[in-house]
């Protein structure tokens, strides 16, 4: 107890530096901007700005990017409740309600709520985070080579399971994905793979510029082939304050979400978007009124978007304590913290205490700062939102450009970048999951090494994943998600979206 | 390749490619057997504008094989122009003017302020 405490206030020391203060500040307001704006996610968002970070240390780099992600959860309830566009695919859900209360002219009591709820969650996640992290670092510490192959695997498997559309094609794009991470050089033998001869294929195929051909080149085709047509409510926004009776109305809601949002956020392939349709579907559950859920109940409002946030704040759990990334955000944000030459893992709680504190304090920071400003800069997004598709869509492109080239200073990022923006869209069409690919690609590597290192360590005997415990128990959780579905008619997310 | 009991570089690949291959073939498989209504509706590309992500395209691709020969602002320049003024037909005062402002902004912005050392190409000579 008293060590956390120590910890926390090294934290703030870390954290409450000037210039860490100021990246915390452009984070936020970069994600906000980034979840207001449709068709720029937050994964698409820290792939274009992960090359301003080079100058910068690895501690101010990693707050920035941290708070694009939960700046982007904030963010995106504002266009979906004044326009009735998601801007991010968490504040999916958010249209249904949050627009129809925006049509009755409490437009103003929605986006309130969404931010206090935004930040009510993130709170209570990054509080959760504080003690939970190092009591999983611990545990993580006592695992070895087999421990960690079996827990990407399980990792992997549930993405793929929780992913929206078929489970036989996730798990073919994390096929996809694990092969191109071994392009390159071996680290084991030095020996390349997969290189073809080609210059730019030996240094292996990098995350970002996948990432950024995925999540953002793709997004940018799939607009361009069907326009976004875009009402904005003309209506004033007033009364940004809910009521005592909207309080009342909401505050189960925001504790639950909260929670739920949480453990969704933990567990690999849950995240903001999961944790919002089930806030939903439970906020429905629960209410004494379902039938005035999707004609403008505030508690369809105030649930989702509380576990959006919770859940930006759980995904950092297994990222920081056991290096495995739990959704694409967090694999880029992987792939960010290598190219500074950090390892996350357990030990990062102990080689890098000013990262690990210095980044989960800057969130209480950061969450504050989106509440201060999320409100009265609404205006200000409004006036974004009217920002025309023609101007918006060459600069993400260019965006994208310099940020692939600038990674490295080579043509080939770029044209990696293309190839999986062409790709992605085309995946995007036959109904193809990204994330599975961007996790797999990102853990390969690691995902190799502990497996050979394992067999090294038993001299080639492959009962060493099943004799240890931990690892036995990880390796049964990934094949049941194997089985569950062929016995049973997996419930897909898209069923529940189609409610 | 190595052995089961001594995997080479090759050996978790090849098994994963062959995973993935029977992955492939099950998805085959289905959809021969039954094929899903979505797929039927809607076609591969639609009544979008197809012409229009091509020519997008391809100035990605221009942009990229001439980045480090013409330099990033002179590329830049001729990028936004193409994508406002052919592309989106706008009118060619506004597309020069703004293809202007967005060059010198993000030069400023990734050159001088975040020192990306973007290529200068022909435009070496006046090392600014």
């Amino acid at each position: 107890m008293i060590e956390i405490l120590q910890s926390v206030t090294y934290g703030f020391q870390v954290a409450l530096q000037p210039h860490n203060l100021l990246y915390c500040f452009f984070g936020v307001l970069i994600g906000t901007l980034v979840g207001v704006l449709p068709g720029l996610g937050p994964a698409a968002a820290i792939a274009l700005l992960l090359p301003t970070t080079f100058k910068i240390t690895p501690v101010s780099a990693t707050i920035m990017l941290a708070g694009i992600y939960y700046g982007a959860m904030y963010g995106g309830s504002t266009t979906s409740i004044l326009v009735n566009i998601p801007g991010e695919a968490a504040s999916v859900v958010t249209c249904l309600d949050g627009y129809q209360m925006a049509l009755k002219g409490r437009a103003g009591p929605a986006l309130g709520i969404a931010a206090f709820g935004s930040f009510i969650a993130g709170t209570f996640a990054v509080i959760a985070l504080t003690f939970v992290g190092p009591l999983l670092s611990n545990i993580a510490l006592a695992f070895g080579p087999p421990e960690f192959f079996s827990l990407m695997i399980v990792g992997i498997t549930v993405l793929t399971y929780l992913s929206s559309g078929s489970m036989v094609k996730a798990l073919m794009m994390a096929g996809v994905g694990l092969i191109l991470s071994g392009v390159g050089m071996d680290t084991i033998s030095g020996k390349y793979r997969f290189t073809f001869n080609i210059q730019t294929l030996l240094d292996g195929v990098g995350v970002v510029p996948v990432a950024m051909g995925l999540f953002g080149i793709s997004e940018v085709l799939l607009n361009l082939e069907t326009e976004i047509k875009r009402d904005i409510l003309t209506t004033k926004v007033k009364d940004l304050f809910p009521t005592l009776k909207d309080w009342a109305d909401s505050v189960w809601s925001i504790v639950r979400g909260s929670v739920l949002g949480f453990f969704l956020g933990i567990i690999p392939g849950g995240g903001a978007v999961v944790a919002s349709f089930a806030s939903y579907a439970i906020e429905k559950k629960a209410s004494k009124h379902p039938g005035e859920f999707g004609k403008g109940a505030i508690q369809g409002v105030a649930g989702p978007e509380s576990a959006n946030n919770s859940a930006a704040g759980g995904s950092f759990i297994p990222l920081l304590t056991l290096g495995i990334p739990a959704n694409p955000v967090m694999a880029i944000l992987l792939g960010a913290l290598m190219i500074h030459g950090l390892q996350p893992g357990p030990l990062l709680m102990k080689n890098a205490p000013d990262l690990f504190w210095g980044t989960i304090i800057s969130m209480y920071i950061g969450n504050g700062m989106l509440l201060v400003l999320n409100l009265p800069l609404i205006p200000l997004w409004v006036k974004v939102l009217k920002v025309p598709y023609y101007l918006l869509y060459p600069l993400i492109l260019l965006f994208c450009l310099i940020g692939a080239y600038s990674l490295d200073n080579t043509v080939g990022d770029i044209l990696i970048m293309i190839i999986f923006g062409i790709l992605g869209f085309l995946m995007k069409k036959l109904r193809y999951d990204g994330a599975p690919m961007i996790l797999a690609l990102v853990l390969g590597q690691k995902l190799e090494t502990s497996f050979r290192r394992s067999l090294i360590m038993s001299q080639g005997d492959f009962s060493v994943f099943i004799t240890r415990p931990i690892s036995l128990g990880f390796l049964i959780t990934a094949v049941l998600l194997l089985i569950i579905p062929i016995i049973t008619q997996r419930k897909k997310l898209s069923t529940l979206e189609a409610e | 390749m190595g052995t089961l009991h001594q995997p080479g570089p090759g050996f978790l690949f090849f098994w994963i490619g062959i995973v993935t291959a029977i992955l492939a073939l099950i998805v085959v498989l289905m959809s021969l057997k039954k094929p899903s209504p979505e797929a039927i509706q809607e076609r591969l590309f639609g009544k979008g504008h197809v012409t229009k992500i091509v020519l997008v395209l391809l100035s990605l691709f221009l942009y990229a094989l001439l980045i480090e020969r013409l330099g990033f602002l002179i590329v830049t320049l001729l990028f936004f122009i193409f994508l406002l003024g052919v592309i989106e037909k706008k009118k060619w005062l506004s597309t020069v003017s703004i293809s202007l402002i967005v060059t010198a902004v993000s030069y400023l912005v990734f050159e001088t302020g975040l020192q990306s050392q973007l290529p200068k190409g022909l435009l070496d000579f006046l090392r600014f």
